[in-house]
């Protein structure tokens, strides 16, 4: 165990702890955009940035990723930690003006605009901070979407920007983006799901009783896989929604609800 | 004819051969004629063959040979050509000189006036490299068998002493190996300047047995090419130099990862590595030491960016070359999660010389901080363009002067820029500092990997800023906010600067972006990004002032920020600029001077570029 | 028929992923370009999803997923080129043959590239086509030069740089006219 001391707070925490996990148990908010817990953190946006002690100078490192493998001090709301932070965020901001979720943490950084002009173009909102290519490649599977070109230029999209064929649509993506760049749109007229922008349509297994759109094939076939049941028992268990299933299993039973005292 | 195309099972067996190769046949007259890439693109194949055939009908008890050598670094004066004995040297050599040097040099053993080196200042003629100043100033340890050997023929190297230093290496404990190279003060040549020493320890005292040794042959720096002519024109020394690395540190596997541009640096090693393979210093159990080590080349797929270490092993590892983060060393945690011992070329070509003359004795050259020599890529302005090798510790007014010849044109020196698009611009005031890793970085600079580039008063400082973040737009792999977008920020407020759109406040704006890419990038690109310009506004701040304020680009650069206008004097009437000026901004009459009329000109210069008098001039 | 090259490929390397990059020059040295439906099926036989690939193949530079034309025109952009007027030969050459830099011409008979630095600065500004070198070019002579291709060169060595082996064999296939 170390000991790990945040603006003056103290922590004990284990070997390899990031000072990310530290400040959490010191009950401290550093801002992120590229961190999930259930991904290793890359260190990428640089929002998370606070000011460790060397003993002679300070150093800048994110807080996401550095490893704790001594006693630390660190300083999340030094002068020269504060103005760095707030220099990403405004340059986020120019980037990416439209994303409500971004100038909602702006506002609690205490940043209210930017004083850069927007010269690069974000695909709606997107800062390229690789979550959803890495919850697609390592918690999901599929390798669905990647980054795509280099620099600025750079973009998230699946391969030669074609809708993906490898996409369950199982929504990863939308869930962990920091910015509202991902959605997931259903089309109940074509019984598709479709993650905007990537363009993926994926066919949805329908309530044969009352047409409501379920699960997707691919996600449902995907789950298969580790349930070790076959497509068939399942295409027969899956003929209903839950709603329809539950009434027919009372019928089934003679269950007639008014009779219950 | 000897020839090293058996395996050598022990360290006597390789000495044999050294014995043996080294007893060179005196008699023999032998034409270098220099193929590196820069003599190659001037014809110096087709010289080589010339005198090849020349030689072999040569007949008559005449023993002539003909030997395609490496990269001299004169790229000034190719193609280079030299006769031994008495090591003449000829330059801008053309097919046509071939018989008369063959006839006159080879058979008739005279020497061909014209085709000398004549000092440009007292016209004196220098028969040999010793008296040619470019030369004499250098001191040359890794580029020593450049242009003498050939570069595919391990025969030669064996035969100036190659391989010595790996002879002695295996005789030596890994501790001691790396203590040597400790006391030689070696600091990385790429740019990273960290003590190669102190890699080599942390990397041998790392947990695991699997390790790696790489060569970064990525040389990405515009206007350097110092790597390409140290892989191009001795490979050898360089797999020597990783073969006793790898002993010392403990790696079985290694790996060379070479610039996709460099396809000559790419075939001259793998020839090199297939004849290391046939003679046994690579493989199984070399030189019977229980050591076993080999060495892969992988070829750049067009990335600055993978000059960067952990960037570099991320396209090893078969993916985008992004960095990451390097709070755990890449000596313990490297190309697949193994320990990894990254150096750059010329870091490895420095070690051969390291161990065979002692850390000692490599210490006594250069400074306090740099030990040692380093190859400069002088270039750009400046009369002598070429590579340069020269102990630490030289004053840039020796290498731009001395060596350099001074500025081209008779025109005014105004800058030398070195360490690449991570460096910056040092004005005159400073010809006089030591070059060394610590002075250029006071200085606002660095050392990089050793571009120089020459800058007179025709260049705009602004426009030379503006030029290198173009580049890192570029070549920025995008994984970083400040970096990804804080270049293209600070493009477009200099974009607007030499535009005539400058706004008070875009100094300091600049300032701020410089500040923040230097704390909160991932990687040394973003880190250093902003060097050309903070130097540039450092050392120039007026011409940064003049284009904003005045709209004006002093060194009639910008366009649109100078105007052009005709010499009456120098003016012959053609009426050629007239002619070709696209809005008919230009009336005169035939053979009476012409004239621009200022308010219709839109200063695109093609009157300037037509004019074959040299009338028009910018003002 | 086709898998088989894409077999020996991987084969060549040991079936090891890290080695990605090599594989994909070597498809592209073959074909000339990647071609999408190539890197699908290296995708399948080495087991690396194709996102990875498209993700490496729009990185790199040097990849191309678009045919290439017959004849490739190469400007180093390097600060010493550039200081010597190497953007106005480029600006030339994509006003007279309507072709931006990493694109080819509508007749397929060129494709421009960029890059940075070829290591060859005394020849600033330098100009390479067809592997042969052009040194201290201008605008007037990049579009002769040019000019001077032809489509019907189907002898057409797209030997590259390397062409010069060391002991001088010199460039086999047709030259440009200087």
């Amino acid at each position: 165990m170390f000991k790990v001391t945040i603006d003056g707070i103290t922590v004990q925490v284990e070997k390899e702890s990031t000072i990310l996990q530290a400040a959490e148990k010191a009950g401290i908010w550093i801002p992120t955009l590229c961190y999930n817990p259930a991904l290793e953190p890359v260190g990428a946006c640089r929002l998370c940035m606070v000011e460790i002690d060397r003993g002679g100078w300070k150093q800048l490192v994110t807080a996401c990723n550095y490893p704790v493998r001594r006693d630390l001090t660190v300083s999340v709301s030094s002068e020269r930690a504060v103005k760095t932070r707030q220099g990403v965020m405004k340059l986020l901001l120019a980037r990416a003006p439209e994303s409500a979720e971004l100038h909602d943490m702006a506002e609690r950084m205490g940043v209210r605009s930017t004083p850069y002009p927007k010269v690069t173009e974000s695909q709606r909102n997107c800062i390229l901070c690789g979550l959803c290519t890495e919850v697609c490649e390592e918690v999901i599977g599929c390798s669905a979407i990647g980054f795509a070109g280099r620099g600025v230029d750079r973009v998230v999209a699946a391969p030669f920007r074609q809708p993906s064929e490898d996409c369950i649509a199982c929504g990863a993506c939308a869930v962990v983006c920091p910015v509202g760049t991902i959605q997931i749109r259903i089309h109940p007229d074509t019984g598709e799901a479709e993650i905007s922008p990537f363009k993926s349509r994926v066919k949805l297994l329908v309530c044969e009783e009352c047409g409501k759109t379920m699960v997707t094939e691919p996600l449902a076939l995907q789950m298969l896989k580790r349930l070790d049941m076959d497509w068939e028992k399942f295409k027969t268990l899956s003929r209903l929604c839950p709603e329809c299933r539950r009434k027919h299993a009372a019928r089934a039973i003679s269950f007639v609800p008014e009779k219950v005292r | 004819m000897i020839a090293a195309d058996e395996r050598v099972k022990s360290p006597e067996e390789l000495k044999k051969v050294q014995k043996k190769l080294k007893k060179r046949d005196k008699s023999v007259v032998s034409v270098r004629v220099c193929i590196g890439t820069g003599c190659a693109a001037r014809g110096s194949h087709k010289i080589y063959e010339s005198f090849r055939e020349a030689a072999e009908n040569a007949g008559g008890g005449v023993k002539v040979e003909a030997k395609c050598v490496g990269c001299h670094g004169f790229c000034e004066r190719g193609p280079i050509v030299v006769i031994d004995p008495g090591n003449i040297l000829y330059q801008r050599v053309e097919e046509p000189d071939v018989d008369e040097i063959f006839r006159e040099t080879v058979l008739g053993g005279k020497v061909v006036e014209r085709l000398l080196y004549e000092d440009p200042d007292t016209g004196e003629k220098a028969k040999t490299e010793e008296m040619i100043p470019f030369y004499n100033a250098q001191r040359r340890i890794v580029l020593k068998e450049n242009g003498r050997i050939d570069p595919t023929s391990i025969e030669d190297y064996i035969a100036v002493g190659g391989f010595t230093a790996l002879l002695k290496a295996m005789t030596m404990d890994p501790g001691e190996i790396i203590d040597e190279v400790e006391k030689s003060g070696l600091r990385g040549r790429g740019g990273g300047g960290f003590l190669t020493a102190r890699k080599w320890r942390s990397c041998h005292a790392a947990s695991g047995k699997e390790k790696y040794v790489i060569c970064n042959g990525d040389e990405g720096d515009p206007g350097a090419f110092m790597d390409r002519s140290i892989m191009e024109g001795n490979p050898y020394s360089i797999l020597e130099g990783m073969i006793i690395g790898a002993y010392a540190i403990g790696a079985s596997r290694g790996y060379i990862y070479v610039r996709n541009e460099y396809p000559l640096a790419v075939e001259h090693l793998r020839k090199a590595l297939d004849q290391l393979r046939i003679f046994g210093l690579l493989g199984e159990d070399i030189l019977g030491a229980g050591f076993s080590f080999d060495i892969r080349i992988n070829r750049g797929g067009g990335a600055f960016v993978c000059g960067e270490s952990t960037a570099l092993i991320a396209s090893l590892e078969g993916r985008a070359g992004e960095p990451r983060a390097k709070y755990v060393h890449t000596v313990e945690s490297g190309l697949k999660k193994k320990p990894t011992n990254l150096n750059n070329v010329e870091t490895w070509a420095n070690i051969p010389a390291i161990i065979n003359g002692g850390g000692e004795k490599f210490a006594k050259i250069g400074t306090k901080n740099s030990k040692g020599t380093k190859v400069f890529s002088l270039v750009g302005k400046v009369v002598n363009t070429g590579l340069v090798e020269v102990p630490m510790g030289m004053t840039l007014r020796e290498i731009v002067y001395d060596i350099g010849g001074g500025v081209k044109d008779g025109k005014a020196f105004k800058a030398v820029q070195t360490g690449g698009p991570s460096g910056g611009c040092i004005p005159a005031e400073y010809l006089d500092a030591k070059v060394d890793f610590d002075e250029l970085t006071k200085l606002g600079s660095m050392m990089g990997s050793g571009g120089m580039i020459v800058m007179d008063e025709d260049n705009c400082m602004v426009n030379v800023a503006k030029y290198f973040l173009n580049f890192l737009r570029q070549e920025s792999c995008g994984k970083c906010t400040p970096c990804r977008e804080g270049i293209p920020q600070m493009l477009h407020i200099l974009d607007r600067i030499t535009s005539g759109r400058g706004e008070e406040g875009d100094i300091e704006m600049l300032e701020e972006l410089a500040e923040l890419l230097a704390d909160a990038s991932l990687c040394a690109l973003g880190k250093t990004a902003a060097n050309p310009v903070m130097s540039t506004i450092r050392y120039f701040r007026e011409e940064y002032e003049t284009h904003i304020k005045e709209k004006r680009c002093p060194a009639r650069e910008c366009r649109g920020m100078f105007l052009y206008d005709i010499d009456e004097e120098a003016c012959r009437g053609c009426g050629i600029c007239a002619k070709n000026c696209p809005i008919d901004a230009i009336t005169g009459e035939r053979k009476e001077p012409h004239v621009i009329d200022q308010a219709k000109c839109t200063k695109c210069g093609t009157c300037f570029e037509k004019c074959p008098f040299n009338a028009v001039v910018k003002v | 028929m086709e898998k088989e090259v894409i077999t020996a490929i991987i084969g060549r390397y040991e079936r090891d992923s890290g080695m990605l990059i090599p594989m994909m020059q070597d498809l592209q040295a073959e074909f000339g370009y990647l071609p999408p439906e190539k890197l699908r099926m290296l995708s399948q036989e080495l087991d690396v999803p194709l996102s990875r690939l498209y993700s490496v193949a729009t990185f790199y530079s040097s990849f191309r997923l678009a045919p290439s034309g017959q004849h490739e025109v190469t400007l180093c952009m390097g600060t010493v080129c550039y200081l010597k007027g190497a953007d106005r030969i480029s600006k030339r050459i994509c006003e007279t043959f309507k072709v931006e830099p990493g694109g080819t011409t509508e007749d397929r008979l060129f494709t421009l590239q960029a890059v940075n630095c070829v290591g060859a600065c005394a020849l600033a500004p330098v100009m390479i086509v067809d592997g042969k070198y052009y040194d201290g070019v201008t605008p007037d002579s990049a579009v002769k030069v040019i000019s001077g291709l032809s489509l019907e060169d189907d002898e057409k060595e797209k030997a590259g740089p390397s062409s010069k082996s060391s002991k001088g064999s010199g460039a086999s296939g047709k030259e440009v006219q200087k």
